[in-house]
C-alpha cells in the first residue's frame, strides 16, 4: 500500500515539474487568432437566476451587431463564451480561470452579483485581463485595480445616497433600519443611516442580521417595536419574506422601504407572502434613464416593445460596446493596451455617440468619441466606478409593483 | 484546458489534506468532527489575517494557521471529552463550527464580514511568473500532500498510533490498560486540526479571496464521503477518495450540456443526493472502503 | 420585555416536538440522529404539496402527512439504520448526517430554493394587554400541548409506551422480559416521524418553507434535548422551553446575530456541571 502511495505521489510531482516546460507552447495558440474571445459570466440559475438570460441575450445581440458591421481590428469577429455563475462566488472564480486559461479571453463581462465580482477580481488583475462587473459593492473597485476592473453599475454607497434622498422627499421623520450581513447591502445601509439623520429626522434603532436564521422575530420586535414612521430594510429575498411575515403578523404598521431585488424579485416576493403583506412597500432599484436615446436603441436591438423596462441587460450591452471601442482605439486585443482606453471612449472628450457601430466608425477614422451607453452615459471615475446612473422607485399595490419615479443620481 | 486540469488538481490536493485530517480524527481516532467546515474556515481566515494584518510571510502564516486550528481543536476536545461521550462531542463540534462561521461573518473589524478578505498573498507570488504560477502551486500542494501522508504514516506506526487504534476500538479497555484516553484523544484532535489549518491555508492561497459562503456545511459531506470511499484509516485511499469526489463534483458541471432540462440548483441538489446516498451505501456495504487500513493488513499476516 | 418573553415561550414550544422526537430516538436507538432537521423540512414540503398543491385544508394535510411520514421513517430506518445497527453510534451518526443531506436536497430538487408559504391567509395579531399574539402562535401552543399530552398518555398508560421506556432504560433486560426490540424500534420511528412531521408544519407556518428551515433548528433542538437529559421526554419539553426563552431574551443583551451561541453555551455548561442533563439519569455504557 505504501509503495503505491509513494509512486503515485512521485508521478504527480514529476508531472508538476515537467509542466512548466510545456506551458509556453500552450500559450502560443491564441496569439493571432481570427476571433476575439470574450467571457460572459451571468447568473442563469441560483438566487439571482432570473436576471441572467436577458443579459446573455443582450450580449449576443450586441456582439452580433458589431460582427455584422465588420467586426473590429480590421475584420476580426467577437466570439462570446457564455457561462452560468450559478450565483456563486467559487463557481464564478472557476469560470474566470476557465475564460482566461482555456478560452484566452482578454475581456470578462457580466458578473452580476457582488460575491462573483469579488472572487473574480484578483484573478483578472493577476492575469492582466479586464473585468467588467454589474455588481454594486464598493469593495470591487477599492484598492489598486491597475485599471483592470470596471463597474457598470451604481456603487452601493450611491444607492444609499439616492434612497435617502427619496426617503427625505417622502417626509418620514423617524426611521428604523435593518440590514443583512452581506457585502452588497451593508454599504447601502451604512450610507443611508449617515445621510438620513439630521434636519429633524432621526434613526431610532438599527441592526444587522444573519442570513438563514430560524426566525427573525427578535429582530422585527426590536426595530418595529419602537414604532418608527418608516423602516428601511436592506437584505435579500429569503430573509425579507420571513421578516415581512413577522411584521404583518406582529401587527406593526411602520411603512417599509426596501430594494426591488427583495420586495419584487420578478414577482416572487408577492407570490411568497401574499398581496396583503406586500401592500404599500416602496422599493428601489438602479435603472437606466429610459428617456435616453441610447436606451431606446437598445430596446429596439432586443426586439422588445418600446415600453419594456430592462434593468441590467443594457449594462451588458455597454460592456461589450466599450470592450470593442477600447480595443479599436488601442488597436490591440490585449487588455494591457486597451484597458487604458476605456476611460477615453467612455468619458470623452470627443463626439457624443450612442450607437456602437457609429462610434466604431469614428474611432477607426482616428476621431475621439464619448460613448453614451444604453444603461448609462458610460462615464467613469479613474478607479473604475461608473457615474451617472439613477434609480427607479416603485410601490407595491394590490400585489403589483407600480412605478413611481426615476430618481436622478 | 491543461491549465484548467492543473487548477482542478490543486483543488484536489487541498481537499485531500482536509480528508486526510478527517481520516486521522475519525478513521484512526474514532472521533467525528461535524465542525469541519468551521475549522476549515478558521484555518483559511487565520492564514489570511496573519498575512494581511499581522505582516507574516506565507510560510509563517501557514504555520500560524496550523497552530491556531490545532490548539482550538484540542481545546474543544479537552473541554468536551473530559466530561462527556462521543454523542455530545458530535453536537459540540457542530455548534463550534457554526459559531466560527458566525464570527467570520459578523466581526467586520477583523474579517471584513460578508465582504470577505481579498488580495491574499501567495507563496513566492513575486518570484514565480504568473503564467507558471498554477504549476508551481500544484507542485507545492502535491509535496504537502506527500508530506502529510508521510507524517501520518509515521504517527500511525509509532507507539502513539497503537494507542490511537486501541482508543478507537475500545476506550474502556484502553483505559484499563493504563492508557490515558483523554490525552490521546486531545492530541489526535489537535493534530487533525493542524492539518485542517494547512488545508485552509492552501484554500486561501488558491482563491486569494475568502468569504464565509465558501465554507458551507456541504464541505463536511464531501470530506466524509472522501474518507468513507477511500477506506477509514487508509491514506492512499483517502487521497483517491478526495480526487474521485472532486472530479465527480466538477465533472457534473458538464452534465448540464447533456441534461439541459435540469437547472443548476437541481443539478447541485442531485450531486449532494448522490454523495449522501453513496455515503450511506458505502457505510452499509463496504465499510472498509476501496482500500483498507495499511497497518491492519500487516497485522493480520 | 414581556413581549420578548412571550416570543421566547413560543419559540420554545415550537422546539418541543422535535426535541421530544430526538430524545425518544436516542433513548431507544442510542445514537443522536442528525437528520431530524431535514426530516422536518421534507414533512413540511409534503404538507405544502397537499395544502397548496391539492388544496386540502392544512389540518387534514398535516394529519395525513404525520401518519404517512411515520411510515416513511420506518422505511428509512429499515433501509439506512437497521443494517448499521451493530456498527456503533458513530457510524449511525455519520449515516444520519448523510441521510440529512439526501432528504434536504430531495426537497430542494422538487421545489427549488425559493421560500414558500402554506395556503393560509396571514392574520393581524390579537392583543392581550401589551402582548401581541398571532394566530400561528396560538395554533402552535394548542397543537404542541395536545401532542405533549398524547405523548404523556402514550408513554405512561399504554403498553407500547411502557415497552419503549423499558427498552430505553435497559435493552437487554427488556429483551429478557419478552419485549421484542425490532417492534419497539418500528413504533419509536413511527411516533418520532409523526412528531417531526407536526413540528415541521409548525415551523413552516411560523416562518416560511424552504430547504434550510429544519436544519437551522438542529443545534437549538439538540441543546434542548441535551439540557433535558437525552432520553427524558419531560426533560425535552422543559429543555425546549428554557432554550427558547433564554435565546430570545438574550437578544436584549447580546447582538441578535449571535443567538445561536446561546444553545451552545447551554450545552457547554450542562456538560461541565451536570452531564446527565436536568432530568436524565447518569448511565454507564459498559
Amino acid at each position: 500500500m505504501k509503495k503505491v502511495t509513494r509512486r503515485k505521489v512521485l508521478k504527480t510531482l514529476g508531472a508538476a515539474a515537467a509542466a512548466p516546460f510545456a506551458a509556453p507552447f500552450l500559450n502560443l495558440a491564441h496569439a493571432q487568432g481570427a476571433t476575439i474571445p470574450i467571457g460572459v459570466a451571468v447568473p442563469l440559475t441560483g438566487n439571482s437566476g432570473p436576471y441572467g438570460p436577458d443579459m446573455a441575450e443582450a450580449a449576443k445581440r450586441t456582439a452580433a451587431r458589431i460582427n455584422n458591421a465588420g467586426g473590429i481590428l480590421g475584420g476580426r469577429k467577437l466570439e462570446l463564451f457564455i457561462e452560468d455563475t450559478e450565483s456563486s462566488a467559487s463557481v464564478a472564480a472557476n469560470l474566470t480561470q476557465k475564460f482566461i486559461n482555456v478560452h484566452k479571453a482578454q475581456s470578462l463581462v457580466g458578473y452580476w452579483g457582488t460575491p462573483e465580482g469579488l472572487s473574480s477580481r484578483p484573478i483578472a488583475i493577476q492575469n492582466k485581463v479586464v473585468l467588467m462587473v454589474s455588481s454594486a459593492a464598493n469593495a470591487i473597485t477599492e484598492g489598486d485595480t491597475q485599471g483592470y476592473v470596471w463597474r457598470f453599475q451604481m456603487k452601493a454607497t450611491d444607492w444609499g445616497i439616492v434612497i435617502s434622498r427619496a426617503a427625505e422627499k417622502l417626509g418620514f421623520k423617524s426611521f428604523g433600519i435593518m440590514g443583512l450581513q452581506n457585502a452588497f447591502v451593508l454599504p447601502i445601509m451604512k450610507v443611508f443611516e449617515e445621510r438620513i439623520t439630521g434636519a429633524g429626522r432621526k434613526v431610532m434603532d438599527s441592526l444587522i442580521y444573519n442570513p438563514e436564521q430560524p426566525s427573525y422575530r427578535a429582530e422585527v420586535e426590536r426595530i418595529f417595536g419602537k414604532k418608527p414612521e418608516a423602516v428601511c430594510c436592506f437584505g435579500l429575498l429569503p430573509d425579507f419574506v420571513s421578516i415581512m411575515r413577522e411584521v404583518y403578523r406582529g401587527g406593526f404598521d411602520s411603512k417599509v422601504i426596501a430594494l426591488s431585488i427583495m420586495a419584487d424579485a420578478e414577482g416572487k416576493f408577492v407570490q411568497a407572502v401574499g398581496p396583503q403583506v406586500a401592500e404599500g412597500i416602496r422599493h428601489f432599484q438602479p435603472m437606466p434613464d429610459v428617456s435616453a436615446s441610447g436606451y431606446k436603441k437598445f430596446v429596439q436591438l432586443m426586439g422588445a416593445p418600446a415600453d419594456r423596462l430592462f434593468l441590467f441587460p443594457p449594462n451588458t450591452h455597454d460592456q461589450i460596446a466599450i470592450t470593442a471601442l477600447a480595443m479599436e482605439k488601442a488597436k490591440s486585443p490585449m487588455a494591457v493596451d486597451w484597458s487604458k482606453q476605456i476611460i477615453n471612449v467612455g468619458n470623452g472628450p470627443g463626439e457624443a455617440v450612442d450607437d456602437v457601430v457609429e462610434a466604431l466608425k469614428l474611432v477607426r477614422a482616428g476621431k475621439n468619441v464619448n460613448f453614451q451607453g444604453a444603461g448609462s452615459s458610460c462615464d467613469f471615475t479613474p478607479n473604475g466606478d461608473q457615474i451617472g446612473r439613477g434609480m427607479g422607485q416603485w410601490i407595491t399595490k394590490g400585489g403589483k409593483s407600480a412605478f413611481v419615479e426615476y430618481v436622478k443620481p | 484546458m491543461i491549465s484548467f486540469i492543473v487548477l482542478m488538481s490543486i483543488v484536489i490536493c487541498f481537499s485531500a489534506i482536509l480528508a486526510l485530517a478527517l481520516n486521522f480524527q475519525w478513521g484512526l481516532g474514532g472521533m467525528v468532527n461535524f465542525g469541519l467546515a468551521g475549522l476549515y474556515a478558521l484555518g483559511a481566515y487565520a492564514c489570511a489575517l496573519l498575512m494581511l494584518k499581522g505582516g507574516f510571510n506565507t510560510f509563517f502564516a501557514t504555520i500560524g494557521a496550523m497552530v491556531i486550528v490545532g490548539v482550538i481543536s484540542g481545546l474543544v476536545a479537552f473541554v468536551t471529552l473530559r466530561v462527556a461521550e462521543e454523542d455530545y462531542f458530535a453536537i459540540v463540534t457542530l455548534g463550534v463550527g457554526e459559531m466560527l462561521r458566525l464570527v467570520a461573518l459578523n466581526e467586520d473589524w477583523l474579517t471584513r464580514g460578508a465582504l470577505g478578505l481579498s488580495g491574499i498573498p501567495r507563496p513566492f507570488g513575486e518570484l514565480v511568473p504568473a503564467e507558471y504560477y498554477a504549476y508551481f502551486m500544484l507542485a507545492i500542494s502535491a509535496m504537502l500532500v506527500a508530506a502529510t501522508v508521510w507524517f501520518l504514516n509515521r504517527v500511525a506506526r509509532s507507539p502513539f498510533g497503537r494507542i490511537m487504534r486501541a482508543v478507537r476500538e475500545d476506550d474502556v479497555v484502553a483505559a484499563t490498560l493504563g492508557k490515558y484516553v483523554l490525552w490521546a484523544r486531545v492530541r489526535i484532535f489537535a493534530i487533525g486540526g493542524a492539518l485542517i489549518g494547512l488545508a485552509g491555508s492552501l484554500h486561501a492561497f488558491y482563491y486569494q479571496y475568502i468569504d464565509p459562503t465558501q465554507f458551507s456545511t456541504i464541505v463536511i459531506a464531501y470530506a466524509f464521503m472522501a474518507v468513507i470511499a477511500g477506506g477509514r484509516g487508509a491514506h492512499a485511499g483517502t487521497i483517491i477518495g478526495a480526487a474521485v469526489v472532486m472530479v465527480l463534483l466538477e465533472g457534473s458541471r458538464f452534465a448540464k450540456d447533456i441534461i439541459p432540462w435540469l437547472d443548476s440548483d437541481q443539478l447541485s441538489a442531485i450531486r449532494i443526493i448522490i454523495i449522501g446516498v453513496g455515503l450511506i451505501l458505502l457505510l452499509i456495504f463496504r465499510p472498509q472502503g476501496f482500500l483498507r487500513e495499511y497497518r491492519l493488513q500487516v497485522e493480520l499476516k | 420585555m414581556l413581549q420578548t418573553a412571550f416570543n421566547g415561550i413560543v419559540t420554545g414550544i415550537i422546539m418541543t416536538l422535535p426535541a421530544l422526537a430526538i430524545t425518544l430516538l436516542f433513548g431507544v436507538l442510542k445514537f443522536p440522529n442528525f437528520a431530524v432537521g431535514a426530516m422536518m423540512t421534507v414533512a413540511a414540503y409534503m404538507a405544502f404539496a397537499l395544502n397548496a398543491g391539492l388544496g386540502w385544508p392544512l389540518t387534514v394535510a398535516t394529519v395525513t402527512v404525520a401518519v404517512v411520514f411515520g411510515g416513511i421513517c420506518i422505511v428509512i430506518d429499515w433501509l439506512t439504520f437497521r443494517p448499521l445497527r451493530e456498527r456503533g453510534g458513530i457510524t449511525l451518526m455519520v449515516a444520519s448526517l448523510g441521510l440529512g443531506f439526501v432528504l434536504e436536497n430531495l426537497a430542494r430538487l422538487a421545489y427549488g430554493n425559493t421560500a414558500r408559504s402554506f395556503a393560509m391567509e396571514l392574520a393581524r395579531p390579537f392583543r392581550f394587554f401589551d402582548i401581541r399574539m398571532n394566530r400561528e402562535q396560538m395554533i402552535t401552543i394548542v397543537v404542541s400541548t395536545l401532542a405533549m399530552l398524547a405523548m404523556y398518555v402514550l408513554l405512561t398508560k399504554m403498553p407500547i409506551g411502557r415497552a419503549m421506556r423499558a427498552v430505553a432504560d435497559n435493552p437487554s433486560l427488556a429483551l429478557v422480559r419478552g419485549i421484542e426490540s425490532p417492534r419497539i424500534i418500528r413504533w419509536t420511528w413511527f411516533i418520532a416521524g409523526m412528531l417531526l412531521a407536526v413540528g415541521g408544519v409548525l415551523i413552516g407556518m411560523d416562518r416560511a418553507i424552504e430547504p434550510l428551515m429544519g436544519s437551522s433548528y438542529v443545534i437549538s433542538v439538540f441543546a434542548a434535548a441535551i439540557l433535558g437529559g437525552l432520553g427524558s421526554p419531560l426533560g425535552a419539553f422543559i429543555g425546549a422551553l428554557v432554550i427558547g426563552i433564554v435565546s430570545e431574551m438574550s437578544t436584549l443583551v447580546i447582538p441578535p446575530n449571535y443567538r445561536i451561541g446561546i444553545p451552545l453555551c447551554v450545552i457547554a455548561l450542562i456538560l461541565i456541571f451536570r452531564p446527565q442533563g436536568l432530568f436524565g439519569q447518569a448511565y454507564i455504557r459498559k
